[in-house]
């Protein structure tokens, strides 16, 4: 039979304790060597990884919320300014509009009032003509009637008196 | 029939200096543990950790967090060491699934590690209270209870060593018994077929004793690291 | 001569040194009943109670495994044959 420590060494055995010792120290070392740090490490290095993550987060949630307002700013702008535009192009609109009636109006007044020149004038030459048509027709009927030869300047004197007394009543 | 239950063998002998089966199975399972911690913790990665990864962090966590809760937070140093005493007592305690001699099955290794814990408790009492605090404790509440704090405080780890070493060695023990019942009784049962050699084939002793030895070492042996653990640690922390 | 009623003497002590076994055997299974008594009340609770308790029940089987440590010195290791 092989040599054998006692199966409950008392006391106890000095070697093997130690032993136990050395070795218990050693693995000791070795596991926090071996696995506790990098674990550990690996831990804090993710933990800070995520706490990066919620700041970058947070400051892209704050970027957003600003570029959000710069918009809805802008937005705003935008409508306003377009609301001006319409209503400047309203106005121009309308101002022409007005200038153009107000021209036209114009115009046909000019228009009616060159017409009615030109009838009266048309009226008056008419009644010039007429006048002349009458005279030369009521000399040559007055001619005619009297049959008598008029000196020239009681003629005329005479046709200005018939025609004035025609002008009158005409 | 002569059954013996012995201790453990000594392997290498030179003077009085010699190596036992508990100090060589200590290195293989300490050899074991280093190379798992390396397995484990090979190619840790940041993101998308692998499956052997998530279960290194789990039991870092569950070692850290388990420190955390019975020491405090300003104990949370003693993580390493309670896990190394926790995977070495439970591979030391199941080694004896493997046929070996189980490393806690031998009074001097838990003898070891209890005064280890008794040296850390010692040690933490003087760095609260210092040396002359530490040695005031021991005449409280009167100078009569001297004796009996000694004595308290002596009785803690062979307590703590007697009771780890008494709940492994009982199984070595029970199995032994087991072992050797059951060989007698299948040779009873072979007893009539009339050639020596077959009659002398253990039949029963294959299977059955690695059942009891499920319960016998599995749950005793993660039981009492368990609580050799939770005891250092209450004794550690426990410290005014 | 001597030696036999050492010897004896050691077997008949072991064997006594196991009653301490009727100890932790009634401590533990009033601590088992309580237990179980602790999961009927709060079910949900019932991982904190089983730990707890094997804890206990751990600690509490000290004294008998005292017991039986002093049983397996008295036939395995015997002290006693030395001092003749």
């Amino acid at each position: 039979m092989d040599k054998a420590l006692q199966f409950v060494s008392i006391p106890p055995d000095l070697w093997t304790l130690i032993f136990t010792w050395a070795n218990l120290l050693i693995l000791f070392l070795l596991v926090k060597k071996l696995l506790f740090k990098p674990i550990m490490n690996i831990i804090k290095q993710r933990e800070d990884e995520v706490g990066k993550m919620y700041e970058d987060a947070q400051t892209a949630s704050d970027h957003a919320k600003a570029m959000e307002t710069e918009y809805t700013e802008k937005l705003a702008n935008a409508k306003t300014q377009a609301e001006s535009i319409v209503a400047d192009a309203v106005q121009n609109a309308q101002a022409r509009a007005d200038q153009i009636v107000s021209d036209s109006q114009a115009q046909a007044a000019s228009m009616i009032e060159g017409a009615q020149a030109r009838i009266a004038r048309e009226q008056k030459a008419a009644v010039e003509e007429a006048k002349g048509e009458i005279c030369s027709m009521a000399v040559l009927m007055a001619s005619k009637v009297i049959e008598k030869d008029l000196d020239a300047a009681a003629q005329s004197a005479l046709i200005e008196k018939c025609m004035d007394e025609m002008g009158d009543t005409l | 029939m002569n059954i013996s239950v012995s201790g453990p063998k000594i392997l290498f002998e030179w003077g009085s200096f010699h190596i036992t089966e508990t100090v060589v199975n200590g290195w293989i399972i300490m050899a074991v543990i280093v190379l798992l911690c390396i397995w484990l913790t090979h190619g840790l990665k940041l993101r998308n950790p692998s499956k052997k990864q998530i279960v290194a962090e789990k039991l870092v966590m569950m070692a850290t967090n388990m420190v955390r809760d019975t020491m405090g937070e300003k104990y949370i140093g003693f993580a390493p060491y309670i896990g190394t005493l926790f995977a070495f007592s439970v591979l030391g305690s199941l080694s004896s699934l493997l046929g070996m001699r189980p490393m806690t099955g031998d009074l001097n290794t838990t003898l070891g590690w209890a005064l280890v814990t008794f040296v850390l408790v010692q040690g933490n009492n003087i760095r609260i209270n210092g040396l002359g605090g530490w040695l005031k404790s021991f005449v409280q509440p009167v100078a009569v209870m001297l004796p009996m704090n000694i004595i308290g405080e002596i009785a803690n780890p062979i307590s703590m060593a007697f009771r780890h070493f008494g709940n492994i060695a009982s199984g070595i023990v029970i199995s032994t018994l087991i072992y050797s019942a059951l060989g007698a009784l299948s040779s009873t049962i072979l007893s009539f077929i009339p050639v020596e050699f077959i009659n002398s084939i253990p039949i029963l002793q294959v299977g059955l004793p690695a059942m009891l030895s499920i319960y016998f070492d599995l749950f005793t042996g993660f039981l009492q690291a368990y609580i050799f653990c939770m005891l250092t640690m209450s004794f550690v922390s426990g410290v005014e | 001569m001597e030696r036999a009623i050492i010897l004896a003497a050691s077997a008949i002590g072991a064997g006594l040194a196991m009653i301490a076994g009727i100890g932790p055997g009634i401590g533990q299974g009033y601590a088992a009943g309580k237990g179980a008594e602790a999961v009927g009340r709060q079910p949900e609770a019932k991982g904190d109670i089983m730990s707890t308790m094997l804890l206990g029940c751990a600690v509490a089987e000290s004294t008998g495994i005292y017991g039986l440590v002093v049983a397996m010195i008295l036939l395995f290791a015997n002290p006693l044959i030395n001092l003749l």
